[in-house]
C-alpha cells in the first residue's frame, strides 16, 4: 500500500517513474466492461443539501418528501425506479415556490441575485439571463443549454411584465426551475471513452455529480463544476486532484453519514414505534438521538480518525446524549449535546451491532426480536438475502408464556414447524446472542426471571453476546465484501452485477491492501474507471440523456 | 398521592474524583473497593397528613375559609351582588374573598389586620413525624417551646409535628387536598423546585455507618414518560450556585438516616416559587439491597418565614381552604421550636414530609464526560 502522504507527494510529480513503479505493486483494477447509466431522483437530503449550497442555510424547505424506495439494499438504488405521481409533484411545486419567494425576499435579493435590474419594477433581459443561468448550472449540475436559457429568461420576463415587478419575474422563473426533471432527476450522460475502444464514458459534468453525491451527498460545487467544465475530470490527474480536495473537506462526513444512514436502514427510525409502557424511556428524542449516536460513531472512526472499516464491529468508542445515558443507564453532563464515551473493556456493547439504533430498530415495538436482528445482520452487514415468513405461520406456542418464558425457548419451539425451520435456522443463532438487550436496546441479564443465553453462531463459528458476534463481524470476509458492495452501488445507482464481478474481486484486494480505510474505499471507487465508464448501447437506447428546455425527456442519438 | 411508585437506586462511585459523583475507573485489584455514590431526585413530596377517612381527627370540622369569613360578613343583598346570584364560584371569588381588611386590604398580606375565630386544628393524638425535641411530654427547653406530643403512627411515642396539628383540618392540604395535589403536580409539570439527592461515600447499601447526603437543585429539566412519571436514571447537572447541604449519616438494615442539619431546599408549588429552609432535619430512607428503591420520610423544623412567605401566597392564588388572618394566628402560636432569643416566640413549625425517589445521575460540573456505573 502507498501511504497518503506518499501518494500526494508521488501526484505532485517530482517522482513519476517511482510512481509508476510502486503503484504497479498493489492490486490492479481489471479491464472494465462498463456499467450502465442510470437517472436518479434526488433524496429529500440531497434536494436540501442543494438548496442550503445554492441559497445558504436560511432559506427553510418546510414539506414532506416521498418515502423511497428500497433496492438492493440501498435507497440509492432505489431511487433509480423511483417516479413522481401528481401529489408529489404538487409537493415539489409548494416547495419550488416557497424557496423562490425567499430567495426573492428583499433582504435575500442583494446577496443571491447576481446582478441589478435596470429598473425593479420592469423586465430586465440581461439580468434575468445573467441570474438563471448562474443559478441554473448549479441547480441542474451543468450549464443551462442556450434553448433552455432562452425559455427561462422567456418566461422572467414575461412573468415580470405582467406583474411589473422584476424579482417576482425571477421567482416565477426560478420556482419553475425546481420542478423541472432536469433538477429533481440525476440523468448521466455518456460520451465516446477514447481510452476504452467500443465503450463509452460519463461526460465530465456527469462524473462531477456522480462524484460530488458520492463523496459529499450534494451537488458539485463551483470548483468541481469548472474542472468539468475544462476537462479535468477526464484525465486521472484531474479525478485524483478533486477527490483528493474533497474527501479532504469537511463536507465528506455529510457524504458518509448519509451512506451509512441509506446502508443501515436508518430512514426507518421514523417511523419507529414502542410501547412505552414497556418502555418508557423511549421517545422520539431518544429515537433521534440513537441514529445519530450510530453515525457519529462511524465519522469519527472511518473519517476523523480514518480508521479500519472492521472496526465498526468491535469498538467500543462512541458518543452519549443525556437521553441515550439514560437508556445505557450510564451519567452524562448535560452542559453539551454529545459527548465522547468509550464503554469498558467488559461492557456487553461494543461495535455498532450493540448500540440502542440496532438494537431498537429490529425488535418488535414491544419485545425483542432474535429473528429480526438475526436478518438484519445477514441482510445490512453481510449482504445476504433472507426470505421473508410465510404469510399463515402459527404463533400460538411462540406467545405462549407458560410453555417458554425467553426467546430462546420460545423460538426452540417455533423451529419445530418445518415450514419456519429453514429461515429461523439461518438467523435465530445470531440474534439470539443479542437477547441480553431488550426491545429498547436497554441491558438486561434475565427474561421473565430466567437468566438469558447469549451464545449463539455465526454459520458454525461460535460465540457469545453481541460483544462475540461484533468480533466475528469483524474479521469475516462477507462483511468487508458487503460494504465494498453497497459502497459501489451507491456511488454508481446500481447494484453490482455479473459484469462486476472483478472489479468487486478487486476493490477487495485494495481494501484489505489499505487497511480497510473506508476514506480509501471510497478513493478507489471514485478514481476507478468502472466508476465512470458505460458499456455501450444500441444507438436506440443510448444513455445520452438529455430534456429539452420544456422539461420534456428525450433520448438523443 | 405518589406519582411514581418506582423507586430505584443509581450507582455511582467517587474513587479519586473530588466533588465526583460518578464511578471512576476500576480500581486496581490490591486496591479497596470503591466507595460508591447513589443519586436520586425526588420524585413526590407531600406533606406527612394522618387524615382519616371521617376526619376523626378534626371534631370541629375543616377550617373555614377566607371565602366564607367574607361572606359571613355580608347582607344577603351583598352576597348576591358580588357572587352574581351565587354565580360566581369560590374559585372566581379568590382573590376579592381576601380584600376584607378594613379598607378592602388583602388580609393575606396583612394578616394582623383582621381577627378571625381561632383556626380549627388537628385535635387527635397520632401523626406522622419524629421527636424533635427530645422531650417525652413536649415541655419548653432551650430550642423548643411547649406544645403538644404525638404518638407516632408507628407506634413511636413523643413525635412532633405541629404542621400537622395545624393544617390537617384544612382541606387544601389534606392528603385529598388541591394545595398538596396541586404543587406535586406543578413540580414535575414545571421542573421547578425539583430535589436532587446524593448519598455518597457508600461502602454497603445494607449497612454503613458513615455516609454523606447532599441536597442539591438540578439545572436540567426532569424527563418524565408518557404516562408523567419521572424517568429513571436520567442525568442532571447541579447547580453549583445555590443548595448543596451536606448532611452525615448511616445506613442500618437498608434504612438510612442523618443526623440533624439545618438544610435549604428548592422548593416550588401552586405557582409559588419559594424554599423549605428545614432546622434540625433528618432523613429517613429505605433503600433497597440493590439500590432499586428509596422511600422515606423527612422531619424537621419548618422555618416560619419560609413556609408563611409559600403559604400566604397561595392564599391569594387558589382556594386553599383556610382562612389567612386565623391561620397566621395559630401558625405562630403553634410554633414549637426555635425560640426567638428576645422574644420567645417560636420560630420554626416541627414537620414531616413523605418523600419518594427514582434513581438519577447527579452530575456535577467538574465531570465532563459520559461516565459508566
Amino acid at each position: 500500500m502507498i501511504g497518503v502522504s506518499l501518494r500526494k507527494y508521488l501526484r505532485a510529480g517530482l517522482a513519476g517513474v517511482v510512481a509508476v513503479a510502486l503503484s504497479s505493486c498493489g492490486p490492479k483494477e481489471p479491464a472494465v466492461s462498463g456499467g450502465s447509466t442510470v437517472v436518479r431522483q434526488i433524496t429529500e437530503a440531497q434536494y436540501r443539501n442543494i438548496i442550503r449550497d445554492v441559497f445558504g442555510s436560511s432559506v427553510t424547505i418546510i414539506g414532506r418528501f416521498d418515502a423511497p424506495g428500497r433496492e438492493a439494499g440501498l435507497l440509492a438504488v432505489g431511487a433509480s425506479k423511483a417516479d413522481i405521481a401528481p401529489a408529489t409533484l404538487e409537493r415539489y411545486d409548494n416547495l419550488g415556490r416557497s424557496i423562490a419567494s425567499q430567495v426573492m425576499e428583499e433582504k435575500r435579493r442583494a446577496n443571491l441575485v447576481s446582478c441589478t435590474p435596470k429598473a425593479p419594477k420592469e423586465a430586465d433581459d440581461a439580468c434575468a439571463r445573467d441570474f438563471l443561468g448562474k443559478v441554473g448550472r448549479m441547480l441542474y449540475r451543468r450549464p443551462l443549454t442556450s434553448a433552455e436559457l432562452d425559455l427561462e429568461t422567456r418566461i422572467a420576463t414575461e412573468a415580470a411584465k405582467a406583474r411589473g415587478d422584476f424579482y417576482a419575474g425571477l421567482e416565477f422563473a426560478l420556482a419553475g426551475m425546481l420542478v423541472t426533471p432536469q433538477f429533481l432527476f440525476i440523468a448521466e450522460a455518456t460520451e465516446a471513452d477514447p481510452d476504452h475502444a467500443g465503450l463509452q464514458r460519463l461526460t465530465g459534468l456527469s462524473k462531477a455529480s456522480r462524484l460530488s453525491f458520492l463523496l459529499w451527498n450534494t451537488a458539485p460545487d463551483e470548483e468541481l463544476l469548472a474542472a468539468a467544465e475544462k476537462g479535468d475530470l477526464n484525465t486521472k490527474r484531474g479525478m485524483e486532484r478533486q477527490i483528493d480536495r474533497m474527501l479532504d473537506s469537511p463536507a465528506v462526513e455529510a457524504g458518509v453519514r448519509n451512506f451509512f444512514s441509506d446502508m443501515l436502514g436508518f430512514d426507518a427510525v421514523e417511523q419507529l414505534a414502542k410501547d412505552t409502557i414497556i418502555y418508557p424511556a423511549y421517545s422520539s428524542t431518544v429515537a433521534n438521538d440513537l441514529k445519530e449516536q450510530t453515525l457519529r460513531t462511524l465519522v469519527d472512526l472511518l473519517v476523523t480518525k480514518d480508521g479500519d472499516y472492521r472496526d465498526i464491529f468491535t469498538s467500543r468508542k462512541t458518543f452519549m446524549s443525556r437521553q441515550l445515558a439514560m437508556v445505557n443507564r450510564i451519567s452524562a453532563p448535560t452542559e453539551t449535546t454529545w459527548v465522547p464515551y468509550e464503554f469498558a473493556e467488559n461492557d456487553p456493547r461494543s461495535g455498532i451491532q450493540t448500540q440502542v439504533s440496532f438494537l431498537a430498530l429490529h425488535s418488535h415495538p414491544g419485545m425483542s426480536s432474535p429473528t429480526l436482528r438475526g436478518k438484519a445482520v445477514r441482510e445490512i452487514f453481510l449482504c445476504q438475502a433472507v426470505p421473508p415468513p410465510p404469510g399463515d405461520v402459527n404463533f400460538d406456542n411462540f406467545n405462549n408464556a407458560a410453555v417458554a418464558k425467553t426467546a430462546r425457548e420460545r423460538l426452540t419451539v417455533h423451529r419445530t414447524n418445518p415450514t419456519c425451520a429453514g429461515c429461523h435456522k439461518v438467523v435465530d443463532p445470531i440474534g439470539l446472542t443479542l437477547e441480553n438487550f431488550d426491545g429498547m436496546g436497554q441491558f438486561r441479564t434475565t427474561e421473565n426471571g430466567v437468566p438469558i443465553d447469549v451464545s449463539g453462531d455465526l454459520d458454525g463459528q461460535p460465540f457469545e453476546g453481541g460483544v462475540g458476534l461484533g468480533k466475528v463481524l469483524h474479521d469475516s470476509p462477507a462483511a468487508t465484501s458487503c460494504v465494498i458492495n453497497r459502497v459501489y452501488a451507491y456511488a454508481t445507482g446500481r447494484a453490482a452485477g455479473r459484469g462486476d464481478v472483478a472489479f468487486i474481486d478487486y476493490l477487495e484486494k485494495r481494501f484489505a491492501a489499505d487497511g480497510f480505510r473506508f476514506k480509501s474505499l471510497l478513493r478507489t471507487i471514485a478514481e476507478s474507471d468502472a466508476f465512470s465508464t458505460v458499456a455501450a448501447k444500441p444507438a436506440s437506447q443510448s444513455n445520452k440523456v438529455a430534456f429539452d428546455a420544456s422539461g420534456h425527456k428525450e433520448l438523443q442519438p | 398521592m405518589g406519582l411514581n411508585p418506582r423507586v430505584y437506586l443509581a450507582v455511582a462511585a467517587v474513587a479519586g474524583l473530588i466533588g465526583a459523583t460518578v464511578i471512576a475507573a476500576s480500581p486496581a485489584k490490591t486496591a479497596p473497593a470503591a466507595k460508591k455514590s447513589y443519586g436520586f431526585v425526588v420524585s413526590s413530596l407531600f406533606t406527612a397528613m394522618n387524615d382519616s377517612k371521617y376526619m376523626d381527627e378534626c371534631p370541629e370540622g375543616l377550617t373555614e375559609s377566607n371565602d366564607e369569613r367574607w361572606l359571613r360578613n355580608m347582607t344577603p343583598e351583598q352576597r348576591e351582588k358580588v357572587t352574581a346570584g351565587g354565580k360566581r364560584t369560590h374559585v372566581d371569588r379568590r382573590l376579592a374573598a381576601a380584600l376584607r381588611g378594613p379598607n378592602g386590604e388583602d388580609v393575606c398580606w396583612n394578616p394582623e389586620l383582621v381577627k378571625d375565630p381561632p383556626m380549627r386544628t388537628v385535635q387527635s393524638g397520632t401523626s406522622f413525624g419524629m421527636n424533635l425535641d427530645g422531650t417525652t411530654d413536649g415541655k419548653a427547653t432551650a430550642k423548643s417551646c411547649a406544645h403538644q406530643k404525638f404518638v407516632g403512627v408507628d407506634g413511636t411515642p413523643a413525635v412532633d409535628n405541629q404542621l400537622f396539628r395545624l393544617m390537617g383540618c384544612t382541606k387544601g392540604w389534606r392528603s385529598d387536598g388541591y394545595i398538596e395535589n396541586s404543587a406535586q403536580t406543578e413540580r414535575l409539570d414545571i421542573s421547578q423546585g425539583i430535589i436532587l439527592v446524593e448519598v455518597t461515600d457508600v461502602d454497603d447499601t445494607r449497612n454503613d455507618d458513615d455516609v454523606k447526603v447532599s441536597f442539591y437543585r438540578p439545572t436540567d429539566k426532569l424527563l418524565k414518560d408518557g404516562t408523567g412519571a419521572v424517568l429513571t436514571y436520567v442525568s442532571y447537572q447541579i447547580d453549583p450556585t445555590r443548595y448543596g447541604d451536606t448532611a452525615k449519616g448511616r445506613i442500618k438494615d437498608g434504612v438510612l438516616t442523618t443526623d440533624p442539619i439545618d438544610v435549604h431546599l428548592p422548593f416550588f408549588g401552586n405557582v409559588v416559587i419559594s424554599e423549605m429552609y428545614l432546622k434540625d432535619m433528618r432523613l429517613k430512607l429505605n433503600m433497597a439491597a440493590d439500590g432499586s428503591s428509596a422511600k422515606g420520610q423527612m422531619f424537621g423544623y419548618y422555618d416560619w418565614e419560609t413556609w408563611w412567605d409559600y403559604t400566604r401566597k397561595i392564599g391569594l392564588a387558589v382556594i386553599a381552604r383556610h382562612s389567612c388572618p386565623a391561620l397566621y394566628e395559630a401558625s405562630r402560636r403553634l410554633a414549637d421550636g426555635y425560640p426567638d432569643p428576645v422574644t420567645g416566640e417560636c420560630t420554626a413549625l416541627s414537620s414531616a414530609f413523605k418523600v419518594e425517589m427514582v434513581p438519577a445521575f447527579v452530575v456535577h460540573p467538574n465531570i465532563k464526560t459520559a461516565q459508566a456505573h
